[in-house]
């Protein structure tokens, strides 16, 4: 009990959280993954987001599980983004597995959730591959030439630059609060409790000058954005075609999708001949 | 709620309500999701969401777009920037947080009355659970072949959901998401508004007018959730298909040719949406 609330409060660290996604989303430029065009692989996710929800072959999942975590090592993703993955994996399906146990469930009950981990496993490790391989502004562009709408790449693009920013604001108003406050004493067997308690009350009061604070913020953004005339910009082609000019296929992107694809043929022709 | 109700909410403040809450909320999402839930005994205590930052928004500023940058805030913060996006799924996590907190925002008229904040707050927050836990149910019924032969998982999985939906709207709903909201609405009232450059609410200029619910609301409502539901299942459904397709697909090569082809296909029908899409933008502009 004592260590998991340690263990909280370093994962609280504000410094980690921020040079982690900070990394994610900048630092690697250099992967194979992230010199693909962003087309390529929003139609490669398109397949390795959909395929394996409709496929119910144990082996041919395993396949394509191991297809993904491979893209997925490709891309060098930050250490914090696979915890975070596995957590989400196990509490959607472990946690199940665990409970079916204390309702007289068997081994057979491993079975099809073994199939639903693999499939939720797959699937992520392909959107960890694409969404975090990119770099947000390619991201970006991506998507708008998919036709998604423009507030949803505003949105992306502007969360990458404004977190840095809020997230050192949060912890300078977090520090103050700290320095004003007093943390509970250090006595009693309820300590533990008492000090979670604290510190989630002050994680809470900090969002309110957070609020005030973003809020003048959101409206210079705003306005400035309106000088500009972007909602002007929204519905303009040829604006939308400067945004979009610099997207260019090269071999790499013909390379990566024709591995895939005969991967991917390949091992739905091994899994019709093993059985399991 | 049209605009000459509320001459003060243009456009633009629209926009910065959006910015503002997806700004805020997608930050505390990025947090709740790093912090691990632990368990006393069999009750799980997560900090399972802090939706009180957008239901303070939606209650003291435009509902919708408080609702719709929750929404955005979230799928951006805490799934594309650490790699979660889960496709289609999440479509269900938007809309009924979007309802949920749309709704919420929708009852209050007064926002300095605490005790119809509190009601609103606790309301929103059964309204999207209530939608997530029932999605959460169809979800394993469908995506488990022969759901009911499998010993003890019907049973653990309604015991699950239904549990963790008392968990929720008990623990994180009260304690993250009322009392935060009935603190933080008074406070903010008459604060926040000039930083965005608009009036208070009041009663005279609250949303809905006279009706808290018109049926328009009650009907969208209804719709957004069989959507999300409907997305959801989609995104699970795969064995039924699989089974259909197991009829022709006997043979590994004519599963594969078929892949293939659906390639080639896909392929095709994107560069042909594109082409169609951009001569009638061309089009558009000249």
């Amino acid at each position: 009990m004592k260590k998991l609330s340690e263990n909280i409060l370093d994962k609280i660290s504000i410094d980690y959280v921020r040079t982690q996604v900070l990394k994610n989303a900048y630092g690697n430029d250099d992967t194979p993954i992230a010199k693909l065009d962003p087309r390529t692989l929003l139609l490669w996710y398109l397949f390795f987001g959909f395929f394996p929800w409709f496929a119910n072959n144990v082996v041919l999942l395993l396949l394509l599980f191991m297809f993904a975590a491979a893209t997925t090592r490709l891309a060098k993703v930050a250490p914090l983004v696979l915890f975070v993955f596995c957590l989400g994996v196990f509490s959607q399906t472990g946690y199940l597995l665990i409970v079916s146990l204390f309702f007289d469930g068997n081994l057979s009950t491993i079975i099809p959730l073994s199939v639903l981990t693999l499939k939720v496993a797959t699937v992520s490790l392909a959107s960890i591959t694409v969404f975090s391989g990119l770099d947000p502004d390619r991201l970006c562009a991506g998507l708008l030439y998919f036709g998604c709408p423009d507030k949803l790449s505003f949105s992306i693009a502007f969360s990458y630059r404004i977190l840095p920013v809020l997230m050192e604001q949060f912890q300078n108003i977090l520090f103050s609060y700290r320095l004003r406050g007093r943390v509970p004493e250090k006595s009693g067997s309820f300590w533990v409790v008492k000090n979670l308690f604290y510190q989630i009350k002050i994680i809470m009061l900090s969002f309110y000058p957070l609020m005030l604070g973003t809020a003048k913020r959101s409206r210079t953004t705003v306005e400035a954005l309106e000088l500009k005339g972007y909602r002007h910009s929204l519905s303009n082609p040829e604006v939308r075609r400067i945004k979009l000019s610099h997207l260019r296929f090269s071999k790499g992107d013909f390379a990566f999708a024709f591995i895939s694809l005969v991967y991917t043929a390949g091992s739905i022709l091994i899994s019709s001949y093993i059985k399991l | 709620m049209s605009l000459s109700s509320n001459s003060s909410m243009g456009q633009a403040q629209k926009m910065m309500v959006f910015v503002l809450s997806m700004s805020i909320y997608g930050i505390a999402t990025l947090f709740t999701e790093l912090i691990p839930s632990f368990h006393v005994g069999i009750v799980e205590f997560s900090v399972e969401y802090f939706l009180f930052i957008p239901l303070s928004l939606a209650m003291l500023l435009s509902p919708l777009s408080a609702a719709l940058g929750a929404a955005t805030g979230e799928l951006v913060f805490s799934e594309i920037m650490l790699g979660q996006f889960g496709g289609l799924g999440e479509v269900e996590k938007f809309l009924t947080v979007t309802i949920g907190v749309y709704v919420a925002g929708r009852m209050v008229r007064n926002p300095l009355d605490r005790k119809m904040v509190g009601f609103a707050a606790i309301f929103g927050v059964i309204l999207q659970q209530g939608m997530g836990c029932i999605v959460d149910i169809l979800k394993v019924v469908l995506a488990v072949e022969d759901f009911e032969a499998v010993p003890g998982l019907p049973e653990s999985v309604f015991f699950t959901e239904g549990f963790s939906f008392l968990n929720d709207v008990l623990f994180s709903g009260i304690l993250f998401c009322m009392l935060p909201t009935m603190y933080l609405v008074p406070k903010l009232y008459g604060k926040i508004e000039p930083l965005l450059g608009m009036k208070p609410r009041d009663e005279k200029t609250a949303f809905g007018g006279e009706k808290l619910f018109t049926p328009k609301v009650a009907v969208l409502s209804i719709l957004g959730f069989g959507a999300a539901a409907l997305f959801e299942i989609l995104s699970e459904s795969g064995f039924e298909l699989v089974d259909w397709e197991a009829d022709w697909a006997e043979s590994g090569p004519a599963y594969a040719a078929g892949i293939f082809i659906g390639f080639i296909v896909l392929a095709v029908a994107i560069a042909a949406i594109k082409r169609n899409f951009e001569s009638s933008k061309r089009g558009a502009g000249q």
